[in-house]
């Protein structure tokens, strides 16, 4: 393919440039121009981070081929803050906290400046319609739709300029206020780069080859052909480790890549580092590997019974954790109870979607100190971890968290860094990997999905009296961090509630599903979602208030918890008090009263939107492509 | 009326940091020529605004201005460690070890001038980058004290470690779970209103109370931040969220089949932060970035519940899963009724 070369206006600069034609625009500014501010959430136009104007228009730069910039005016998020003055837009995203992990916020204040353009004087409610295309993991969008409107206020003149500026410290009391984010400025301008966006000199690319088959024993893998490939510069396999391979959070049980057998669809199994990504990625293609399909087990409750297949050998009945709690006599408080409800529940597997998708580099330094650069949430632990792995002493191992764009217990698993360490070792070059997002979502680890049994005996007057708890999570192929999240989720199974008789048991389970894993609340979410849930059934059983049940039962200062641990104050007296009063809460048993309740749509409820009826930019947009 | 809105709520408790093991930071504290500070310790912002609050906490501490904070972290060859990013431990093991490795750093330039000015160290106080004795004319910013406790051979720095008074649970065969998992407990509740079309089994989360014990906020809007985007997480899951798999295989390995909140799927989140501060740190925080999330899908399926007698077990929650269960109560109702009728 011949270069094709690139007129256009960039940044308010004339750029002449030959390019790729296979390029898209959003490559070409990150990549050959090095304006690495808007970033690649998804690389397939549902995310908004790409979004540049094009011509003075809000476009996806990662649905783009660059040839469609020819002779066009493009502007990204490095054209609004020139000379390092931030837009009163960007000035209201710091001051309002609208920026979390940053990784969306490029693109939303792409979009945003594009919402104040097109009406300066949008409402929240067209605001929100405005940044429909544009996703963020991090903020709930609250504050940032804050942010827009203090904006359009500030531009309107009907708020003075001053409402941007830091919160007053002078009294000298810092704690309890609102001071802005220190981070924030380098969020909204695209200037903090994270570890997708940092290049070395003499950096290798590095592509992974994943398992198509969720369990299979791997035959015979062959690199002949991948490394004799112009541009390739080292091909890994598990063959490559030096020392103890084996990672996870509780239980070392995942080699950096797989050994002898695959576990999930998705594992790594070797890694290509080559001059540029296109050329890893045509390596990793020839890489040959025969393998030969083994049974697999996809559903917990199956995998716990004899004869299914086995994941681990370490493991035969695939348990990779239970967790008991036990207070008094269950099956007494049941007899004594004047009402038990059984009932069910599930709850599905969950991406945590972080708009950064995983990223990292590596390299050996002067001092011979293999050192990786990635957003991990652990790099305490990954040093240790590593440092067993490639057989070095810890002071040799050396692990710098990059800004982390977005985690929630996601990027506390070391998936990929020790392939970098390794290709770094073995070419003595930097080495650089990025995951696309569809990478991302099928080898990384997801929130246990979970079924539940759960049984309450209660008495007339509210009284829990037993309450015993049954839930079978499906860990995946791989431990992580599922040996804690089946400990959370039953230490706080019962909820803050006094019960004199606790049965609880919590199994995480090995399958050959993508791996579970560590993931914003832990467990607890699981099971508290059936517990409350089992509450309301018992309050609308007993014609009883759903905040009264809970005041009935709830822990109090000097509380002793199922784990038998006596604890001090207990401040959830306070909050019952606090929701019931700031939502005006129409007390009432929960027999279906919402047709009339006398406490709806106050003003702190937002207005209820009917599809169809919204304007969409996205269609002009699609109009202007 | 197609359209039923419904409330409904749910009550929470979660642990602060670590889980059932000991948990340990560290920190280092310098205050720099020209009177900035300067705060090391091995970990960083994951998002959450932690940069932030510590950069509060040291300027408490030291009587600077945040601004003048500089924080040097996230490197295990370079900073003490802190062990990791989650857990909701950040401002409480974190922010609690600068805040003691601060007053280490602040006592040290406080005993020079202490001495320099002959007062005793209990009247000297720091604040807005000033250093002052009480009831004397003695007063200089704080870049003037360092270069007076540098002349006289101090660099006035500190270190601290805090590390929590935890054990194991009895987990093994046979065992109860007894044990210490967490020094620092929070409660919270949330209120939910939904309004759940009926004919196309939609259902919008359209406000969200959320009241929560952080211990105490250094920051409040940063604390609002995390509940505002766990409650909208916890939507996500309650909703549309789901991560399918078919023999091994995702069917939803991209943003086109994997669902998303958007800007127009998000409530309004009203937070009510309550500090019921924790005994045993030096500053009284606690946690947010998880136990947020805790509460919101309990009190959306029970303002479901609310809206249209329709109860959800299994998640999310959604319009295909609505219609069904209506279409499942209508005919137990018009059995029910059927059978009054006999
Ligand atoms: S929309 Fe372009 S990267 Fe997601
Ligand atoms: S701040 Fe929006 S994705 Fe993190």
């Amino acid at each position: 393919m011949v270069d094709i070369q690139l007129n256009a206006t960039i940044n308010g600069r004339n750029v002449s440039r030959a390019a790729k034609p296979h390029l898209r625009l959003l490559d070409f500014l990150r990549d050959d121009l090095n304006l690495t501010g808007n970033k690649e959430g998804c690389g397939a136009g549902e995310c908004g981070t790409c979004s540049v104007f094009v011509d003075g228009v809000l476009m996806k730069s990662c649905l783009m081929p660059v040839a469609k910039a020819q002779g066009a005016q493009v502007d990204t998020i490095e054209s609004l803050a020139k000379s390092g003055e931030m837009s009163v837009l960007q000035k209201a995203f710091h001051k309002a906290g609208a920026s979390q992990c940053g990784y969306c916020i490029p693109g939303m204040v792409m979009a945003a400046t594009a919402a104040l353009r097109a009406n300066p004087f949008a409402d929240r409610e067209e605001i929100k319609e405005r940044l429909g295309g544009n996703i963020c993991r991090c903020t709930g969008y609250q504050k940032i739709f804050d942010a827009v409107e203090l904006a359009r206020d500030v531009q309107n003149g009907r708020v003075p300029a001053t409402a941007l500026l830091e919160t007053d410290t002078a009294d000298g009391d810092v704690i309890g206020k609102n001071v802005r984010r220190i981070d924030a400025p380098s969020k909204v301008s695209g200037r903090l780069k994270y570890a997708g966006d940092m290049i070395m000199p003499g950096m290798l690319h590095v592509q992974v080859l994943r398992s198509p088959h969720p369990h299979a024993r791997i035959v015979s893998i062959d690199t002949t052909a991948a490394l004799a490939m112009e541009g390739v510069e080292s091909v890994i396999t598990s063959a490559d480790v030096p020392g103890q391979d084996g990672f996870g959070v509780f239980v070392h049980d995942q080699p950096i890549m797989a050994r002898d057998k695959v576990r999930y669809v998705g594992e790594a199994i070797a890694a290509v580092a080559a001059e540029d990504a296109l050329t890893a990625k045509r390596a990793v293609a020839a890489i040959k590997i025969v393998y030969e399909p083994l049974p697999p087990v996809f559903d917990p409750d199956e995998a716990m019974q004899p004869g299914a297949a086995i994941v681990h050998d370490y493991a035969p009945d695939n348990i990779t954790k239970h967790i008991p709690i036990r207070v008094g006599d269950v099956e007494a408080g049941f007899a004594q109870s004047d009402l038990v409800i059984e009932e069910s529940y599930s709850t599905q597997a969950i991406e945590h979607a972080y708009l950064e998708p995983e990223a990292g580099l590596a390299y050996v330094d002067h001092d011979d100190v293999v050192t990786v650069v990635s957003p991990s949430q652990n790099i305490t632990h990954h040093r240790h971890m590593l440092a067993r792995i490639i057989a070095k002493p810890i002071s040799k191992v050396r692990f710098i968290m990059s800004p982390v764009g977005g985690g929630f217990g996601g990027k506390e698993d070391m998936i990929y860094q020790g392939m970098l360490a390794l290709l770094a070792m073995k070419t003595m070059r930097p080495v650089r990997l990025v995951y696309t997002r569809e990478e991302s979502i099928i080898s990384t680890a997801k929130r246990h999905p979970s079924r539940t049994t759960l049984r309450m005996g209660v008495m007339k007057d509210g009284r829990i009296r037993a309450l015993a708890m049954r839930m079978v999570c499906d860990g995946g192929a791989y431990g992580l961090s599922t040996e804690g999240v089946m400990r959370k989720a039953a230490i706080l199974a019962a909820g803050p509630y006094a019960i004199p008789n606790v049965r609880i048991d919590t199994y995480g389970i090995y399958t050959n599903n993508t791996p579970s894993g560590a993931f914003r609340s832990f467990g607890a979410l699981q099971t508290q979602f059936a517990t409350e849930s089992q509450l309301d059934i018992i309050a609308e059983r007993l014609g009883m208030d759903p905040f009264e049940l809970r005041r009935i039962n709830a822990m109090r200062d000097g509380a002793t918890t199922h784990t038998k641990q006596k604890i001090g104050s207990v401040s959830l007296m306070r909050a019952l008090e606090a929701t019931e009063q700031a939502s005006g809460w129409e007390a009432g048993a929960p027999t279906v009263r919402g047709p009339t309740r006398g406490d709806l749509n106050h003003d702190d409820v937002r207005p209820s939107v009917t599809l169809g009826t919204r304007f969409t930019d996205s269609a002009n947009q699609e109009a202007a492509e | 009326m197609a359209r039923k809105r419904g409330r409904g709520m749910a009550a929470s408790w979660y642990g602060i940091a670590r889980t059932a093991t000991v948990d340990r930071s560290a920190a280092w504290a310098e205050i720099d020529d020209g009177g900035s500070a300067k705060i090391v310790t091995g970990v960083t912002e994951i998002g959450e605004g932690i940069l932030t609050v510590l950069a509060q906490i040291a300027a408490h501490e030291i009587g600077v201005k945040p601004e003048h904070v500089v924080i040097g972290d996230n490197d295990t060859a370079r900073a003490p460690e802190a062990a990791h990013a989650g857990a909701s431990r950040q401002t409480y093991m974190i922010g609690n070890v600068v805040a003691l490795a601060s007053r280490e750093a602040k006592k040290r330039l406080v005993d020079v001038m202490a001495e320099m000015w002959s007062a005793p160290a209990e009247s000297i106080r720091t604040g807005n980058g000033e250093i002052w004795a009480e009831n004397t004319n003695h007063r200089i910013t704080m870049g003037e004290a360092v270069a007076c406790a540098k002349n006289r051979g101090v660099v006035p720095i500190g270190s601290a470690t805090f590390g929590t008074n935890t054990t194991g649970i009895a987990d093994g065969k046979g065992g109860d779970g007894a044990g210490r998992p967490w020094q620092a407990y929070v409660f919270g509740c949330q209120v939910a209103e939904v309004e759940v079309d009926t004919v196309t089994g939609e259902v919008q989360v359209l406000a969200v109370w959320a009241a929560h014990d952080v211990g105490r906020a250094v920051n409040p809007q940063g604390v609002e931040g995390q509940i505002e985007g766990g409650v909208v997480q916890a939507i996500g899951q309650a909703l549309m969220e789901d991560y399918e798999m078919k023999n091994g295989h995702t069917t939803t390995p991209g943003f086109a089949k994997y669902i998303l909140p958007t800007s127009l799927d998000v409530p309004r989140v009203n937070s009510i932060i309550i500090e019921d501060p924790d005994p045993i740190g030096p500053l009284g925080v606690k946690g947010i970035g998880e136990p947020c999330m805790v509460p919101t899908i309990p009190a959306v399926m029970n303002a479901i519940y609310d809206a249209i007698g329709v109860r959800v077990f299994d998640l999310p929650a959604t319009p295909e899963k609505i219609l069904m269960a209506i279409r499942e109560k209508e005919r137990r109702d018009a059995a029910v009724a059927i059978q009054a009728a006999e």
